[in-house]
């Protein structure tokens, strides 16, 4: 090679170096410069800057760190990163809503940053240092972070028991058990409960072939913004149990024909004489009486009736029974009067009480039924249905176990079907790549696959058995909220000791009173121990606070003591010997180990006591802002006319020093009374007394 | 050979630009989807006001101590605030309570009106409830006030997290 040729290549060779050299260095500076640009360098940056911005720089900087920050709880896989941008997380001064994200503090909880990072609650990915990698879904996680309106989901991970703090939770539990979800699917702490829906082995005894085809084709019962009727009845707030199943003409044909034949056994029919029931139905008034009845009963404690006012159709009354605005047209006459005898004759585990009805107001109130609480469009629509034909009733049994209807329903000599939906019991802490999304265009997080499912099943899977619910936006969202708390057992050993269980109580009443309290079913309203319905007061201390003869003459004929109340006690026409077993059982057993009735009984109640009392009941305390006596006072707490009658001595010391000890949770507001003035007070509250006929009932009971 | 450098230089070029630009985050949620709970604006109730943890737990405990007296309706249905006197402020009263002091709120609500100077109709509510749960009504109050409630030492908003 000539040397002038080699020098030429020398100096390409040359250039070619030094050109690589540069990009050398410049790839090199390519890592120190990304790193200079992470996304979290950028926000302790600017976290930085802010606190300079601000009057309290030293404090918000006093514990910076350049670095990486992370919360490192090792036994409960706690590896969070998220105070490396979060930095004002646990500054009490960035607490404001104009501080910006993501600086601001988070706001007072239970539970302290230090102790349990943030992804327990919040989801997300803990160790990333990115945005989007640490709150959304990625390929690599599939994991986001929860809607903050799904927040209370987590706590219920290892909060098992319902705790205040939390409403949609327990919301969405208690919908859950109601609507018996547990029928189909298995759910974590959820029981499957004895009885789902009604048991149909005697259905074709109460409601006509039509009745049952038109409610299995249109289970709602909805009034539109008009007050027109669209389907069966009425909206309540509750949603009916029984979801909308898609069913095509035959299959309402055959299954409303399979169920019509159901007849296990007659209803109990009424041995009245011809000629007195001639007597009663000659009474012009029967009608109008029956609805009194109806009233005084306070049935509408339970059931509710639609009443319109000023163009308004508004439905008035409780929601533990079925709503009865046009009940008269949907049951069969005889059934009703069986059924009003002995509810349990038909439905042995029904919350309805057995009423001890004469039979002349039995007679009066279904006649008001029949001919009052009717519509007679009620089954409009209902292709005519004659007797079903064999096949139509094989084909129904069939159906009924396709669909899954035992799954909630008993029919005798029909097997119950468990399990029969997927087990729900871990969904909470599904990754998306389990779940199927089918052809469906929502959203590819957990979230929108569950509401997309309680919303309308077949959107995300066109085959799916599973029956539509029609649920309000608020009850959506509580149910995904208990769904996203089922995350099944907790992932470390640490995490499980957390866990509060749930209890359940159980309450048993034996003797003469279990009979009593199971006729009356005073469950269904009142709490015992723990157990029992919340409508009404908690009767667990009963007896420490009621007097005896108020008790029995309250029982046989119920006055309410808090004014605003609209649901009230029924009158069950309860026997003095059944008032007195009740009242004898509450005063023996239902007892409060603080209220000691010897010691209150012992003081001597004098005048000048019961002036003092009085004084500092209207003057230096000022009860009647919340109670009632004579004629003036206020209606938050109960009317005081009675309590001399009413409340024993003993009880009202132990309230007035501390009224939650006595009933957790009272809104009556704890006081530091001194002794002396509790006495007074105490003396003065049993002053008062009516004189009126239900004090004279009680002491005649007694 | 000029092709090739440009080739490697564009490739240099195109990885530092990737890295440099980032995903920029979605428009930020809808207040009210990401809160803990929502209050009715008492005054429209068109408008859903957003509501924290601290401010949720607020709501609860009004709704079982303090709406009797201090709204016009009340879970149970009529209110009580006609049958005390003087008439309590209705706790949205953003014109009377805004002027209020968290400190002063605190000690009427734990002490009574009695022990500040005020109607003894105000019960003390010190021995029923503690210091947490008086911070979350005050929180509370504060939230739903009409005209809305403006912290006196207020930090300066809208810095931007970014350059
Ligand atoms: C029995 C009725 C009643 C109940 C219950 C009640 N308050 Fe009051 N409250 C009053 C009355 C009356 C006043 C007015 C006192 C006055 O102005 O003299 C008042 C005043 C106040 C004030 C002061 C207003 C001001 O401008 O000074 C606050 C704050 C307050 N209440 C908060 C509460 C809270 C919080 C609760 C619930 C824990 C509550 N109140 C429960 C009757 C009640």
């Amino acid at each position: 090679m000539a040397p002038e040729e080699m020098g030429k290549v020398t100096q390409r060779l040359r250039l070619w170096f030094a050109i690589s050299s540069v990009l050398f260095v410049v790839v090199l500076a390519i890592s120190p410069v990304k790193d200079l640009r992470h996304e979290w360098k950028q926000y302790k940056r600017a976290y930085v800057r802010y606190a300079e911005s601000r009057p309290d720089t030293k404090r918000l900087l006093a514990d910076y760190n350049p670095d990486i920050d992370q919360v490192w709880i090792p036994e409960m896989n706690v590896v969070d990163r998220c105070t490396t941008c979060h930095q004002g997380i646990s500054k009490n001064s960035l607490a404001d809503a104009s501080v910006p994200q993501p600086f601001r503090a988070h706001p007072p909880i239970p539970h302290s940053i230090v102790n349990w990072g943030c992804v327990i609650c919040h989801r997300g990915q803990g160790p990333a240092t990115e945005v989007a990698e640490a709150h959304t879904t990625t390929l690599a996680w599939e994991q986001p972070m929860l809607p903050a309106r799904f927040i209370q989901g987590p706590c219920g991970s290892c909060h098992l028991a319902d705790r205040p703090e939390t409403p949609k939770l327990n919301r969405g539990r208690a919908l859950i058990d109601r609507l018996h979800c547990t029928g189909c699917h298995r759910l974590q702490n959820i029981d499957r409960p004895a009885m789902l829906g009604p048991d149909l082995s005697n259905v074709g005894t109460k409601v006509s072939r039509a009745w049952i085809y038109k409610w299995l084709k249109e289970p709602r019962t909805i009034v539109d913004a008009d007050g027109n009727t669209v389907t069966n009845g009425y909206l309540t707030e509750e949603e009916p149990r029984m979801p909308f199943f898609k069913l095509s003409e035959d299959d309402l044909r055959a299954l409303s024909g399979y169920l019509s034949t159901l007849r296990s056994h007659p209803m109990e029919s009424s041995s009245i004489n011809a000629a007195v029931l001639a007597k009663w139905a000659k009474n012009p008034e029967t009608v109008s009486q029956g609805e009194t009845r109806f009233r005084q009963m306070f049935c509408s404690t339970c059931h509710s009736l639609a009443v319109t006012r000023a163009g308004e159709t508004k439905l008035i009354g409780g929601n533990i029974g079925p709503e009865l605005t046009k009940v008269g047209s949907k049951v069969n006459p005889e059934w009703l009067v069986g059924w009003l005898r002995n509810p349990a004759g038909y439905l042995p585990h029904t919350r309805m009480p057995r009423y001890g009805w004469t039979d002349e107001d039995l007679y009066k109130v279904t006649r008001y039924i029949r001919e009052q609480m009717v519509d007679p469009d009620l089954l409009k629509g209902v292709p005519a249905l004659e007797q079903a034909s064999p096949a139509e009733i094989k084909r129904g049994r069939e159906l009924f176990l396709e669909k899954g209807c035992s799954s909630c329903h008993v029919i005798e000599g029909v097997p119950p079907q468990k399990d029969f939906g997927p087990d729900l019991s871990a969904l909470g802490a599904k990754n998306v790549s389990q779940l199927d999304f089918g052809q469906s265009k929502i959203p590819r997080t957990l979230v929108s696959y569950i509401q997309a499912k309680l919303t309308d099943p077949s959107s995300v899977n066109p085959s799916a058995r599973m029956p539509k619910f029609n649920f309000a936006a608020g009850d959506l969202d509580a149910i995904t909220t208990a769904l996203l708390s089922m995350t099944g057992p907790p992932a470390t050993s640490a995490l499980q000791h957390q866990v509060v269980p749930r209890d359940t109580p159980t309450f048993t009443a034996a003797g003469a009173f279990g009979e009593v309290y199971t006729r009356y079913r005073c469950y269904v309203c009142h709490k015992f121990n723990g157990y029992g319905g919340d409508l009404a007061p908690d009767l667990s201390y009963e007896g420490s606070r009621a007097q005896r003869a108020w008790l029995i003459s309250f029982l046989k004929k119920p006055q309410t003591l808090r004014p605003t109340l609209v649901l009230r006690m029924p009158e069950f026409n309860m026997s003095d010997k059944e008032a007195a077993t009740v009242a004898d059982y509450l005063k023996m057993v239902l007892q409060h180990p603080a209220v000691n009735p010897d010691e209150a009984n012992a003081r001597a109640s004098t005048p000048q006591l019961a002036a003092l009392g009085k004084q500092l009941y209207e003057v230096k305390y000022q009860c009647q802002s919340c109670h009632t006596i004579g004629s003036g006072g206020g209606y938050v707490g109960p009317n005081l006319n009675n309590a001399g009658n009413w409340l024993t001595p003993a009880w009202m010391e132990a309230w007035l020093k501390n009224p939650q000890a006595l009933v957790p949770g009272t809104i009556e507001p704890r006081r530091a009374f001194t002794p002396q003035e509790i006495q007074a007070l105490t003396a003065y509250l049993m002053t008062l007394r009516h004189s009126g006929p239900a004090a004279a009932a009680g002491r005649g009971a007694q | 050979m000029n092709a090739r450098l440009a080739l490697v230089m564009a490739c240099l070029f195109a990885l530092t630009a990737t890295s440099a630009c980032r995903k920029k985050s979605a428009a930020p949620p809808d207040p009210l989807r990401r809160a803990y709970d929502v209050e009715t604006d008492w005054n429209d109730p068109q408008k859903m006001i957003p509501l924290n943890y601290q401010e949720a737990q607020g709501k609860r405990l009004f709704y079982a101590d303090c709406v009797w007296c201090h709204a016009d309706s009340t879970p149970a249905g009529p209110s009580n605030r006609s049958n005390v006197t003087p008439a309590p402020p209705l706790m949205n009263d953003g014109a009377t309570l805004n002027g209020e002091s968290d400190e002063y709120l605190r000690n009427i609500i734990m002490l009574g009106g009695s022990a500040m100077g005020k109607s003894a109709m105000m019960p003390p509510y010190g021995q029923t409830i503690g210091e947490k749960e008086a911070n979350q009504l005050i929180a509370y109050i504060r939230a739903i006030a009409q005209p809305p409630y403006q912290p006196s030492a207020k930090p300066q908003s809208g810095y931007p997290a970014k350059q």
